[in-house]
């Protein structure tokens, strides 16, 4: 378990798979339910893809429509440039990596990563040689023999990640395959596909439900809700600029306080809260004077008792709660009339000194604030 | 005090006797269970010329009856090659069938379903005297090919039921997980679905060879001369001569089934699939 997946042991020639997925218009419908409405999507090869979103927003059947186990209503989908809506599943050459892996219980680890060469036809001398090249790539090499049962789930997880590209797919589409891993194992394994994928440049679509696989793995994640994409973009965009309130929350922390915006000048809104604030944040579209906002902050950009307060927006609390998580502190502070924001500090020098029901100076940028409509 | 002292006193031999009642009670039962298939087995060695028991003597004098009357062996051979026939072909339409009922979600489903299984419940003389009345204008009556199809009809469900139980416990990501690997529905089938189910085919094989080789009611409508089964060709014999010959044969089936069934039990464990 110790080291990395091989990335040198390239899996028997050049690169691989990096083939240009497109959606257009997507839809598919469950009996009366719009399960996917109408999803456009352009993946560039080679590029690793996160759809993300919580349960029931369509991310699954979207990725199971790419590899042809479900058929599109509506909409056009398009692998390497070529529609392949009407090609079933096993025409499509795609490889993919199931939940829980869906490693065949009556093959050995050997014979799983052979069944997709062998079903091309490959020969048997190649189909040995490309097996036991990517069962060195997931440094199982010594495993051929064994069953799935046998081996443990971030095996079974290699396995399948090697059974699923050791055919050279144009697409490597992974449905929630970190799901079943406890979270040390997770971590690591994010780290495996992350540089195997590169390794091989694969063009890969990645689903999950998880934010911090999505902001790890993705280079682009695609954001879901209700058989919608709601944003689109680099981690660091979707995490630094959500295009709305669902996003936002998804997306680590929730920390907002309510108010009414009272002017807007020059493109900086005043927004008043209950707590007797007065925060300018800069304006966002669609919103006006009068209107009633959530002011979203990410718990780092909230600093606690800060030493220097050039350009910081100063504010007295009292401390609520602390949630102590080993290298970081969350402290909950309020505002004033039940206004609560978490501010996060490195536990650089130690616990934190304050006790809950302290008081508690905090300082934000209120350049660094969000602003959404109220969601009423 | 005293009186609660008394009642849990009495309490505790009172649950010891229940259950050495019940225990009593499951072996009579089983005991009235096995009785008459093992009762066949002293006889068969019996040097009377009668069915009775006790028998009085010992002998092998039945064993070389059996062998020497030719309509025995032939019966059973006609017996055989119907039992292991009918099983391959039910196995064959059972196992598809099972994928198109578990798989495919269609309207009807449940009243095919329904139909599949009613050989198992419908009164076996009223399906012998239909598909007499049937096979008579097809040429079928007294026919290989007749008795085989009617042998089908009630080893069918058994080998469906079989199949279903052991597919819902085949995890569909399985055969998806062959399609994206480039296995058609047909090579999926053969590659995956089909060795997972074996456990279920097994079982339905070793029921459909019993219950084909056991017929008696509907084969009875369909045979005749030249074309007659072990378990016909005994009842016959039973008519003009009760002496133990029968108990012979049935000593020698008892034996041959009861292999199969630690064989099978060994290979797949037959108790799962009545659970």
């Amino acid at each position: 378990m110790n080291g990395s997946i091989n990335a040198s042991a390239s899996m028997g020639g050049a690169t691989i798979g990096a083939a240009r997925v497109d959606l257009d218009s997507v839809k598919k419908w469950y009996g009366p339910v719009l399960a996917v409405r109408g999803v456009s999507l352009s993946i560039e090869p080679g590029e690793m893809v996160c759809f993300l979103g919580p349960s029931g927003c369509g991310k699954t059947t979207t990725l199971r429509m790419i590899a042809g186990l479900e058929t599109p209503d509506e909409g056009e989908i398009r692998i390497g440039g070529e529609a392949v809506n009407r090609l079933p599943p096993w025409k499509r050459n795609v490889g993919m990596v199931f939940q829980n892996y869906a490693l065949f219980p009556h093959m050995t680890v050997a014979e799983n990563i052979a069944f997709g060469l062998n079903m091309r036809g490959t020969s048997g001398s190649e189909v040995r040689a490309k097996v036991e090249a990517a069962m060195a790539q997931v440094r199982l090499a010594d495993y051929g023999d064994r069953r799935p049962s046998q081996l443990s789930g971030g095996q079974r997880q290699r396995i399948a990640l090697a059974r699923a590209i050791v055919t050279r797919p144009n697409v490597l589409l992974l449905d929630e395959p970190l799901a079943a891993l406890d979270k040390k194992l997770r971590e690591q394994m994010q780290v495996e596909i992350k540089q195997l994928q590169r390794a091989v440049g694969i063009t890969t679509v990645f689903v999950t439900h998880d934010q911090e696989e999505a902001l790890t793995l993705a280079d682009r994640i695609v954001v879901m809700e209700e058989g919608r994409i709601v944003q689109i973009g680099a981690p660091s965009d979707v995490y630094e600029r959500p295009k709305s309130r669902f996003v936002s929350d998804f997306i680590g922390y929730t920390n907002a306080v309510s108010g009414k915006v009272e002017a807007i000048t020059a493109g900086r809104a005043r927004v008043s809260t209950a707590s007797g604030h007065a925060f300018e944040v800069p304006a966002g579209e669609g919103i006006s004077a009068g209107d009633r906002v959530d002011l979203v902050i990410r718990p780092e950009k909230v600093v606690v008792d800060p030493a220097n307060t050039d350009g910081l927006m100063v504010l007295d609390g009292t401390l609520v709660h602390t949630v102590y998580t080993g290298a970081v502190t969350y402290s909950h502070v309020d505002i004033g009339a039940g206004d609560v924001l978490i501010a996060m500090s490195p536990n650089a020098h130690g616990e934190a000194a304050t006790a809950p029901g302290g008081r508690l100076r905090i300082g934000l940028r209120p350049d660094t604030m969000l602003m959404f409509p109220s969601r009423g | 005090m005293s009186s609660s002292e008394a009642l849990s006193n009495s309490h505790a031999p009172k649950a010891t006797s229940g259950e050495r009642a019940l225990s009593l009670y499951v072996c009579l039962i089983l005991l009235f269970l096995a009785l008459p298939i093992f009762i066949v087995v002293p006889l068969a060695f019996s040097s009377d010329a009668s069915l009775s028991f006790p028998p009085h003597g010992f002998s092998f004098r039945w064993f070389v009856n059996m062998v020497n009357r030719q309509e025995f062996l032939r019966a059973a051979g006609l017996s055989a090659m119907l039992a292991v026939v009918a099983t391959i072909c039910s196995l064959i339409v059972g196992s598809l069938a099972a994928v198109g009922l578990v798989r495919y979600h269609f309207p009807g489903r449940d009243t095919l379903l329904m139909v599949f299984m009613t050989p198992l419940i419908f009164p076996a003389i009223v399906l012998g005297a239909g598909l007499a009345l049937m096979f008579s204008p097809l040429g079928l009556l007294r026919n290989f090919w007749g008795l085989l199809l009617a042998h089908m009809v009630v080893t069918f469900p058994y080998c469906l039921r079989t199949s279903l139980a052991t597919l819902h416990e085949v995890d569909k990501a399985l055969e998806e997980a062959a399609y994206t690997l480039g296995a058609n529905r047909w090579r999926t089938f053969r590659h995956v679905t089909l060795p997972l189910m074996r456990p279920g085919l097994l079982a339905g094989a070793t029921f459909s060879l019993i219950i084909s080789f056991d017929e008696f009611t509907i084969t009875m409508f369909l045979a005749g001369p030249g074309l007659m089964t072990l378990p016909l060709e005994m009842y016959n014999y039973t008519e003009f001569s009760l002496d133990p010959t029968i108990a012979a044969i049935s000593t020698v089936l008892l034996i041959i089934t009861s292999i199969a069934i630690v064989i099978i039990e060994k290979l797949v464990g037959l108790g799962k699939q009545f659970s």
